[in-house]
């Protein structure tokens, strides 16, 4: 990457946002904004977006709302040199959609086979909770795809991203962020 | 496409190919280093946990296997700077047992040098980066050596809450040595505790290379080329000296840049499979491996964490991600009945909220709202110790060249690793006491942080050594096989010790670039 569009790439990431694609042009959204205002997904399908957005939230409240599909859908959309996900720093081997799409089609399988054909997004909150345990403690039988635990700790850790790892997570929390480089605005 | 010859090409701009690079290029030696990620600068360095993440690799040419596969690329670097780049500067050294393991208790392996081969070095390495802590009070477990340069870091409420329970199980503690600035040091401003180390400081109070040996070899005349992809380390026709390397570079585009000396220091799983995939008839089974052992003899940490929440507002995001306290009271490679090695013990690290070592993984069970009830229980009293444990060097533990290539067309490589029942018994053993420290602090909950046995610090596949047919270098890094030819790193760690492998990582380096320079014309002529 040259040093200016870097520098100006950094910029945007001092702000929490990633390049998200509206109407032909990239535009630095955070994720809950580019949900909110309906950014087209590049990579998932509507079903899968969907999945995660039920799992995200049901494994750490607020992932829906603040863009966990958007976030994971553009993560996977770029090189992997680029990408931000903590499935990077747990050696998932890239392109990393191979592996969002396999896990994401291996909870929905779990979920139809124990509850009459029904997706993961479509199960009431006990039924939910009760897979995740299933995925967790790798008690799911029947699983097809990565190892269920390691789903679980891959995708816990997304919604845990983008609900606690921004500023306004921590803001949440009532702790504070400390930057050296100083964010111009909060996520 | 060829360049012009230099004196030194080195293979890595990381912790050991940065010293290599500033003591060659002052003492006037044309040095190029190659390295294979961006030339990140200090303006790079984000507080946050998801930019961290892009100066680690996005997966390397490796596969992982055994029964503990190594997970290396939390800790690992891809980038100008390398895995240092983020690393936490905890800065203990290894100690006089750790050397002759093999003599004093007839399993493991020896150095071929004492503590007192090294020790100049650690002080001579601890004023030229800065390094704050207490060395007198350290002497309690080592011999005297030099002061450092930067009196003991701040401590918080964090760390200091656990004084008490390592009091009540005998453990002494003392402040950590860490790679850091306490003051303003050789124009670089003190460190302001705010937690981020982890992802790199910008501001340059942590010793990462590009404010410390990286910078000095810039300033020297020492070239980078990052973005530049070590393939091969050539040789000449007889096989008796390397004659520089093959690298891709930017526009992958194929170069060749000859040098009198080769430095590999790239990492200890990427230097082995350079050696192995430089393989020609004259080295059939790789450069340097008439022995047999590049490649073997590979070696992790393992941590054995505790957890304990407090009834207090312990200030858990304040200090470094280091440690504020550390303690050798346990680094008798006998001090665990029924297991063997070293441990290392720390407490006071700062935390954040999401990655590996932030609050939600302090309780990996949890999700939903249970997990956002203790999130915010964590905010105000969760902390932690950790135990580094010493793997012993075996055999089995390897990489191996695989049939799969790379981009570049080069062989991929796979680490296999798993731990042995010694190193189960020292990571439970550390577990065990750790709850017995905790419960005496009063701490409202305590508990250990089990999962998978972690994997932290890869060390060895090139260990140095007396003999060509049983290492692969001497103690300088060198190569028995091939004179003008060297390994930097952790790989050349004939055993692992329990401490953070960097210090000693720089202190080797240094030692190994400064006999370079003063034999240069043996070496290079």
């Amino acid at each position: 990457m040259h040093d200016i569009e870097r520098r100006a790439f950094m910029r945007g990431a001092a702000m929490g946002a990633l390049a998200f694609t509206v109407a032909g042009a990239a535009v630095l959204l955070t994720p809950a904004a580019a949900r909110a205002q309906g950014v087209p997904l590049r990579k998932l399908t509507a079903a899968q977006a969907e999945t995660l957005d039920a799992l995200g939230e049901a494994l750490v409240p607020g992932a829906r709302q603040a863009g966990i599909s958007h976030f994971v859908d553009q993560q996977i959309s770029i090189p992997a040199d680029e990408a931000l996900l903590e499935a990077r720093i747990l050696n998932v081997r890239p392109p990393y959609a191979n592996f969002y799409v396999a896990a994401l089609g291996a909870v929905d399988r779990a979920s139809q086979a124990q509850h009459a054909g029904r997706a993961f997004a479509q199960l009431e909150g006990g039924e939910q909770r009760s897979i995740i345990d299933g995925m967790r403690q790798n008690k799911l039988e029947g699983w097809q795809g990565p190892p269920a635990p390691f789903v679980y700790f891959v995708l816990r850790s997304d919604a845990v991203d983008v609900v606690y790892g921004t500023m306004e997570g921590y803001a949440t929390l009532g702790i504070p962020y400390m930057p050296h480089i100083a964010p111009t605005k909060r996520w | 496409m060829a360049n012009d010859k230099v004196d030194v090409v080195i293979v890595g701009a990381g912790a050991s190919g940065s010293v290599f690079a500033a003591t060659l290029a002052k003492a006037g030696k044309k040095v190029v280093l190659l390295e294979s990620g961006p030339d990140w600068q200090l303006g790079d360095l984000i507080s946050s946990d998801f930019w961290g993440r892009r100066i680690k690799p996005a997966s390397g040419p490796f596969l992982l296997e055994g029964k503990n596969p190594f997970g290396y690329v939390y800790q690992a670097g891809w980038g100008v700077g390398g895995a240092a780049l983020h690393y936490f500067a905890n800065f203990p050294r290894l100690l006089p047992n750790d050397f002759k393991v093999k003599s004093e208790h007839g399993r493991g392996l020896d150095w071929p040098i004492s503590y007192q081969d090294v020790a100049p070095y650690y002080d001579k390495v601890a004023h030229e980066v800065g390094v704050s802590g207490d060395a007198k009070a350290e002497e309690i477990w080592r011999p005297a050596g030099a002061p450092y340069p930067l009196p003991p870091m701040k401590t918080f409420r964090n760390g200091e809450i656990w004084l008490k329970g390592f009091e009540a199980v005998g453990i002494r503690m003392v402040p950590a040595a860490v790679g850091m600035n306490s003051k303003d040091y050789k124009g670089r401003p003190a460190c302001i505790y705010d937690g981020w180390c982890h992802v790199g400081c910008p501001i340059g109070a942590l010793a990462n290379p590009l404010v410390t040996y990286l910078g000095d070899a810039r300033k020297a005349g020492a070239e980078v080329r990052p973005l530049s992809t070590v393939t091969r380390v050539l040789t000449n026709s007889r096989g008796s000296k390397v004659t520089g390397v093959e690298y891709y570079d930017a526009k992958d585009e194929r170069q060749v840049q000859e040098a009198s000396v080769v430095v590999l220091a790239a990492w200890a799983a990427q230097n082995p499979r350079l050696l192995l995939n430089s393989a020609t008839d004259k080295h059939a089974k790789g450069l340097a491996n008439s022995s047999g052992l590049v490649g073997k003899y590979m070696m992790a940490h393992f941590s054995s964490g505790t957890w304990a929440l407090f009834d207090e507002d312990v200030q858990n995001y304040m200090g470094t991600t280091g440690a504020q306290f550390m303690s050798y009271e346990r680094y008798d490679k006998t001090s665990h009945k029924g297991a063997f090695g070293s441990s290392f013990i720390t407490a006071g690290s700062a935390m954040k909220t999401s990655d590996l070592g932030g609050f939600a993984n302090a309780r990996v069970d949890l999700f939903g709202p249970d997990l956002a009830v203790f999130m915010k229980r964590a905010a105000c009293g969760l902390s932690r110790i950790g135990a580094f444990g010493e793997e012993m060097p075996n055999i089995e533990n390897r990489i191996e060249l695989t049939t799969d290539k790379d981009a570049f067309g080069m062989p991929m490589a796979k680490i296999i690793h798993s731990y042995d029942q010694d190193a189960q018994a020292l990571w439970n053993a550390n577990f065990e006491e750790g709850l017995k420290i905790a419960r005496a602090t009063g701490a409202q909950e305590v508990w250990s942080a089990r999962g998978n046995m972690p994997t932290i610090h890869l060390m060895g596949g090139t260990i140095m050594g007396m003999a060509a047919d049983s290492s692969v270098t001497n103690s300088y890094g060198q190569t028995h096989d091939i004179p003008n030819l060297y390994v930097a790193g952790p790989g050349i760690f004939a055993t692992a010790g329990a401490s953070n492998p960097t210090y000693t990582i720089l202190a080797l380096s240094l030692r190994g670039a400064e006999h370079l320079a003063a034999n240069w014309s043996t070496v290079a002529g």
